[in-house]
């Protein structure tokens, strides 16, 4: 793969987008059922050992911690992710204490993969995946995408990728 | 490619489809999987004096040997291996046939082992690492003929490269011996075992204490219960005092074992550039000869330790692109174990041609990065001193140390710095050990800004310099929010530069090839 020459006539510059506002209930729903199985752990083991130890302690935390997270954390979350794709790379946001902003330039994409789990798919959403040969940024995942709109990105970084595969 | 540069030993004949290994590959396997069940044995053996459970554990034993030995066996005989073209191909198996086809051009780096049987047996093993190799390289061919081995890792070395380098820079790379860059003697590799990392100093007195516990033909058990009785006898001052002789013992040990280790392991220490390769041999037991290509070297990172920057030594490591296994070796082995600090720069422009590390004037990270680190510290002692307190009250005492928390940061903060300097990125950083990152632009994969509550608080941020190297990334701790995000800006247009520069010289030397 020696050039790359431009693909495509420069596109409009792009706002950065957001992710699909549909993904808050996907992640209250994966938060809901996590709460869920982790405060049943600590039900069950209070009613087996509950006399010797404050099971019920961790029962609460478990419990008070799933509330905060679908409540207040889980917004956040949405709005600090945004992502943007620019004329040579992909500028990530994301984080909400520990913030994170990320560049992949497009000559750095080895490959580009949609990835979709059983309940993401029940949403119609989907996740892309880029892949480097970096270390720290090796895979970077875009949740949280209506699923055709995952395809067509994917599409879109596929194309635009792989300019330069010399390590 | 002309036909006198062909090597005919690695040359596959139709008849045979490629070439085997040495015979003595069979003596050799079977020793590894004698050694590797010997600590076991060795424990069960043990045991077996105790009852019928150890002489289980043997029985397990033998029956997993047999297993292990004949496959070594089978691997042996269905073992070939051949360099077609632009490829290096090997096969083996019984029931499942596995075949690996290398294309040359996807090579990182390769080496030729040598343990002392195989020394005086005269084979070698040779190593082929590509960047996908994770904690196993590519391709080992253990073992071959030592003259074979060399013979293959020139064919592999005057190959690997593009063809249309290939034909613009000659054809040898690898067989002529230039004047080496660096070549270390006895007393030097003393010296930088001496000054070895202090932690790994500690750590090989206690790995060295328990070797000799394990390798001792001792019934320790036997005294032990006497040195027991004996420490309850005394009083508390005599147990620290026991205590702490002992940790001097085992200090002076480990730093013994650390010289040793170091002028045995390294002896005849010797750097060479060949064309676009870096060479390296080294060791007076296990003899290792690697060469890197120039061209995958990600980064340099120049480590100052404690006890070697008053001695105005260093130690510089080059980061190529591979997997887990090239970032432990990255960690246990340094490219040059130790060199003058005012060498280093001269090194590492050997290989980063177009870069002078001491005309670099780097700047410091914001004045507020000491105050983030005395909390953090200051806090970390309080919540020990706490849990200590729970115990005892003199655990209070800790807290003494809160001032020296100060001392360290201030001293943190000295060391961290940065420069965008010509064509690399520098990164400074440590507290015992410093460390300087030298990254050439067009290595940079991707760039991160990360900020913690914590550090948001000051308005402060972290860049990270992301490369195709395993392990630790270059990471600048500490500069203003808005700093980092303005680097961020410069080094990706940087690097998108560096990547285009790259590609047009590429293109170029492809053009004057055709």
């Amino acid at each position: 793969m020696e050039t790359a020459p431009p693909t495509a006539p420069p596109a409009p510059p792009e706002r950065p987008r957001t992710l699909d506002p549909s993904v808050v209930r996907l992640w209250r729903i994966s938060g809901l059922i996590w709460t869920a199985v982790l405060a049943l752990g600590a039900l069950v083991l209070h009613l087996a050992w509950g006399d010797e130890v404050p099971f019920w302690i961790a029962g609460a935390a478990i419990v008070t911690y799933g509330v905060f997270y679908l409540a207040a954390w889980v917004p956040r979350a949405y709005r600090a992710w945004e992502f943007e794709i620019r004329e040579t790379d992909v500028r990530l946001r994301h984080g909400v204490l520990w913030q994170r902003t990320s560049v992949v330039p497009h000559a750095r994409i080895q490959h580009v993969d949609t990835r979709h789990g059983p309940l993401t798919r029940a949403f119609g959403l989907a996740s892309v995946v880029l892949y480097t040969a970096g270390h720290t940024g090796a895979a970077i995942e875009i949740p949280g995408l209506p699923a055709a709109e995952a395809e067509a990105l994917r599409e879109r970084l596929g194309a635009l990728s792989g300019a330069d595969d010399a390590v | 490619m002309t036909p006198s540069d062909e090597a005919p030993a690695t040359e596959p004949s139709p008849a045979t489809q490629g070439r085997r290994l040495h015979p003595l590959t069979l003596l050799f396997s079977t020793v590894a999987i004698a050694r590797r069940l010997i600590l076991p044995a060795v424990f069960g053996g043990i045991s077996a004096a105790g009852g019928d459970a150890g002489r289980a554990v043997l029985v397990i034993l033998g029956v997993l040997t047999v297993p292990s030995i004949a496959l070594a066996i089978a691997h042996y005989f269905t073992f070939r291996y051949a360099v077609t073209g632009e490829e290096l191909v090997y096969r083996s198996g019984v029931l499942r046939r596995k075949q690996r086809v290398i294309p040359l051009s996807r090579v990182q780096n390769i080496e030729v082992r040598q343990s002392l049987a195989q020394r005086l047996t005269g084979v070698a093993e040779l190593r082929v690492e590509t960047a996908g190799s994770g904690s196993e390289p590519e391709a080992a061919l253990s073992v071959l003929r030592r003259a074979e081995a060399d013979a293959l890792r020139h064919v592999l070395l005057a190959r690997r490269r593009p063809v249309e380098s290939r034909t613009v820079d000659g054809e040898d790379t690898g067989l002529s011996e230039p004047a080496p860059l660096v070549h270390l003697t006895p007393p030097e590799l003393a010296v930088a075992g001496a000054t070895a990392n202090e932690a790994g100093l500690i750590a090989a007195a206690l790995v060295g204490a328990l070797q000799f516990a394990d390798d001792l033909p001792l019934p320790l058990e036997r005294y032990l219960p006497d040195v027991e009785a004996w420490f309850t006898q005394q009083s508390l001052a005599g147990t620290v005092l026991l205590v702490a002789a002992l940790m001097v013992v085992l200090i002076v040990i480990g730093w013994v074992v650390s010289i040793v280790g170091s002028v045995v392991g390294y002896y005849d220490f010797t750097l060479a550039r060949t064309g676009d390769d870096i060479q390296k041999r080294y060791g007076l037991l296990n003899r290792r000869e690697a060469s890197v290509p120039l061209r995958r070297v990600q980064s340099i990172r120049v480590e100052e330790s404690l006890l070697r920057r008053p001695l105005d030594l260093a130690s510089l490591k080059i980061e190529t692109a591979g997997g887990p296994a090239q970032q432990q070796r990255g960690g246990a082995e340094a490219f040059v174990p130790i060199a003058q600090a005012r060498r280093i720069a001269g090194l590492v422009q050997a290989l980063f041609p177009s870069f002078a590390l001491d005309a670099v004037e780097l700047a410091p990270v914001h004045p507020r990065s000491p105050r983030r680190a005395f909390t953090r510290y200051a806090l970390t002692l309080a919540i020990v001193a706490g849990g200590l307190a729970l115990l005892d009250r003199r655990g209070l005492l800790v807290l003494a140390l809160v001032p020296f928390a100060w001392v360290v940061a201030r001293w943190q903060y000295r060391m961290r710095g940065y420069a965008l300097a010509d064509g690399h990125v520098v990164l400074r950083s440590g507290v015992l050990n410093r460390v300087t990152w030298i990254v050439p632009d067009e290595k940079i994969q991707t760039l991160h800004v990360t900020a913690t509550p914590f550090q948001r608080r000051h308005g402060l941020a972290s860049v990270v310099v992301d490369t195709a190297s395993g392990g630790a990334q270059p990471t600048l701790v500490d500069v203003s929010a808005a700093d980092a995000a303005t680097l961020l800006e410069r080094m990706a247009e940087r690097a998108r530069a560096a990547r285009a520069r790259v590609r047009a010289a590429r293109r170029s030397v492809a053009q004057a090839a055709v």
